[in-house]
């Protein structure tokens, strides 16, 4: 009916119709395929191979965004927490699902699945999840109530037991439902259902809290300290250097690649100036010790004359390319600025795996913990009374070396950059003057009258100057 | 707001499971659905080293790279099955918000078919395949970075000793 197009007439428009479906539906057989779209299009997703057919995907509050977020428990395998990844817009991605190959797709025949076409380019990644974590808002519940100082805080916190704490557990609600705590609760649902996966819950909350023996029942107190030492061992075991066989785990298991790029080296990375020419002098070593050991700062070979030679070259290429005198102190005042590059270099190795330890622990606070105890925690750990603190004073000294030596070699860049903005400025004005008189002189010719410019023209060799006839009879 | 509880539906006999390879193209295809006959243009060729493929797809050429999944994981293609309010919003939602017009059944029970399952997937850059973690300054693309890097880390924050086994755990 809606297919016709022409204005036929009244007459031919049964014929018309005729027409064109035939057409459409010549084409279609031959050339044309209509897809069948799906409005629930398949998800991706990477899986454990632990998982047991008894898991579960739940919905639980997130502890550290605070917004429902979906999980997999398996009484087997544990927790695990659901990654999204998805690319950012500016790299638009699709998936394509693909038969694996036309050998093993025609050698296993019917149980062929179509490819097909997801749009969304989402893929799950089921990572592994400390139940601890999910635990822990439910622990300091009883802090969030009471809004006094943090003293009275943990004199206030209850003993009390695996269920009460699942019953704090902070439950993703719905503020339109009128029932958020009927059977939404999914954690402690699970948990009355499998005894396994409440062992687990119980096992994780006796790392962390002081246990009182009640009747037959284990009561739970959090306790910081012990909190603190979990969540600093965790850190540790990120950045691999926990265990007996320090130097091989540190060499074998570091923080991921992408992360000691950015935090790690980045951070403790000295000033451009004067880490370039260590760098260029040492590029060897570096390939050689530097990768394995992952010092921050290029380990600097003093005793290698020929490293030594390659950096004075470079100094000299440094100071012949800045012209200014000041130029020339600031390249020689790298030296220093280098030694002292050189000495820290000393204490790297320890500032190195501080800073791994301490981004580890950041990160780790900053993904999982909520807030409100992420704060706690960092208070715990300045104030040192942890039997696991950390001595982070070294790393710290470094870094405030770090920042002056970086605010110097930003001023020492900055005087450069004005010195050249001074020099271009004169040579502006300079043209701008001259473009001015420019201007000025073609205004004034076009100023003068036609007879004035033709009289301009006239040989005047040999006639007397116009003021010869103005001049005193007397003189 | 409710989510349901949802669990995988794997089917039993090998034979329903099959084997697929996700492609992530380098663009966005404005369709979900099947779209047989995908010899007609889709024909990754393996470069003669393996280590790469390339494919031309609507004209441009696509270079892919392979990742096999880690060790102790699989790949998963799953479908919410129809009985469960489709939800239109997912598409694009970061979380697994899945469902999100659930009303009024707290709890519920639903379920995600397996349609197929896969060990190893492509990644399809245009010209040039992506970039891999080398010389210390880790992948810039996302999803190998999540492989590679993410599931390790993951592994090594959430480690915790089992009520049955000593600390350790990997």
């Amino acid at each position: 009916m809606a297919r016709t197009r022409s204005g036929k007439g009244a007459s031919a428009k049964g014929q018309g119709d005729e027409k064109s479906n035939a057409a459409t539906s010549s084409s279609s057989s031959s050339s044309v395929y209509t897809l069948s779209e799906t409005s629930n299009p398949p998800k991706l997703f990477i899986l454990p191979k632990t998982a047991s057919p008894a898991a579960r995907i739940i919905t639980l509050q997130h502890p550290r965004c605070n917004r429902p977020a979906r999980f997999l428990v398996c009484p087997k395998a544990g927790f695990f927490e659901f990654t999204a990844i998805t690319p950012p817009k500016s790299a638009p991605r699709s998936w394509l699902l693909s038969p694996v190959s036309p050998a093993d797709t025609n050698a296993s025949g019917d149980a062929k699945q179509p490819a097909q076409i997801t749009q969304s380019p989402a893929l799950y990644l089921a990572t592994p999840y400390d139940p601890l974590f999910l635990l822990l808002p439910a622990l300091f519940a009883s802090d969030a109530q009471s809004s006094s100082s943090s003293e009275t805080k943990s004199k206030k916190r209850m003993f009390l037991s695996l269920d009460d704490h699942l019953d704090a557990v902070p439950v993703p609600s719905d503020p339109s439902s009128d029932s958020p705590n009927e059977s939404s609760n999914h954690l402690a649902a699970l948990l009355t259902t499998s005894p396994t996966l409440r062992r687990l819950a119980e096992s994780r909350l006796r790392a962390v809290c002081d246990v009182v023996r009640a009747g037959d029942e284990d009561m739970f107190r959090v306790n910081e300290a012990k909190l603190l030492g979990e969540l600093l061992g965790k850190a540790r075991r990120m950045i691999g250097a926990d265990g007996e066989d320090e130097q091989q785990g540190e060499k074998k298991r570091r923080l991921p690649a992408s992360m000691e790029e950015r935090f790690v080296r980045r951070a403790l990375e000295a000033p451009v100036l004067g880490v370039k020419i260590a760098r260029g002098g040492t590029s060897t070593t570096t390939m050689e010790e530097g990768s394995g050991s992952g010092a921050a700062t290029p380990l600097s070979g003093g005793g290698d004359s020929q490293a030594s030679d390659s950096s004075v070259e470079t100094v000299m290429s440094a100071e012949s390319v800045a012209t200014s005198v000041s130029a020339v102190t600031a390249a020689t005042s790298v030296a220093p600025e280098d030694e002292n590059v050189i000495s820290a270099i000393t204490a790297s190795d320890e500032v190195v795996s501080l800073q791994r330890l301490r981004v580890a622990f950041d990160f780790i606070l900053s993904s999982c913990v909520p807030p409100s105890v992420a704060e706690l925690l960092r208070a715990e750990l300045t104030k040192g009374t942890a039997s696991e603190a950390v001595d982070f004073t070294p790393l710290d000294d470094y870094l405030t070396r770090l920042t002056k030596l970086r605010q110097e070699a930003a001023a020492a860049r900055s005087a450069d950059f004005s010195r050249k903005r001074e020099a271009d400025e004169e040579a502006d004005e300079r043209a701008e003057k001259k473009r001015k008189k420019e201007a000025e002189e073609k205004a004034k010719k076009q100023n003068m009258s036609r007879g004035v410019k033709n009289l301009m023209k006239v040989d005047t060799k040999g006639m007397k100057k116009m003021s010869d006839f103005f001049k005193p009879k007397g003189a | 707001m409710t989510q349901p509880i949802l669990r995988f539906d794997e089917p039993t006999s090998q034979a329903d499971n099959p084997k697929t390879t996700p492609h992530l193209l380098p663009c966005r295809v404005h369709h979900d659905g099947p779209v047989e006959p995908v010899e007609s243009f889709w024909d990754p060729k393996p470069s003669p080293d393996g280590t790469a493929s390339t494919a031309y797809f609507r004209g441009r050429k696509l270079c892919g790279k392979s990742i096999k999944l880690p060790e102790g994981y699989r790949g998963v293609v799953a479908v919410r099955t129809p009985e469960a309010p489709i939800d239109a919003s997912a598409a694009e939602v970061i979380d697994l918000e899945v469902a999100e017009s659930d009303g009024g059944m707290p709890a519920a029970q639903g379920s995600l078919q397996v349609q197929a399952g896969f060990d190893e997937m492509m990644i399809w850059g245009h010209d040039v395949a992506v970039d891999s973690a080398d010389a210390g300054g880790g992948a810039t693309d996302p999803y190998l970075r999540a492989v590679g890097e993410w599931l390790a880390v993951s592994e090594r924050i959430h480690s915790y000793a089992t009520p049955d086994a000593e600390p350790g755990a990997k």
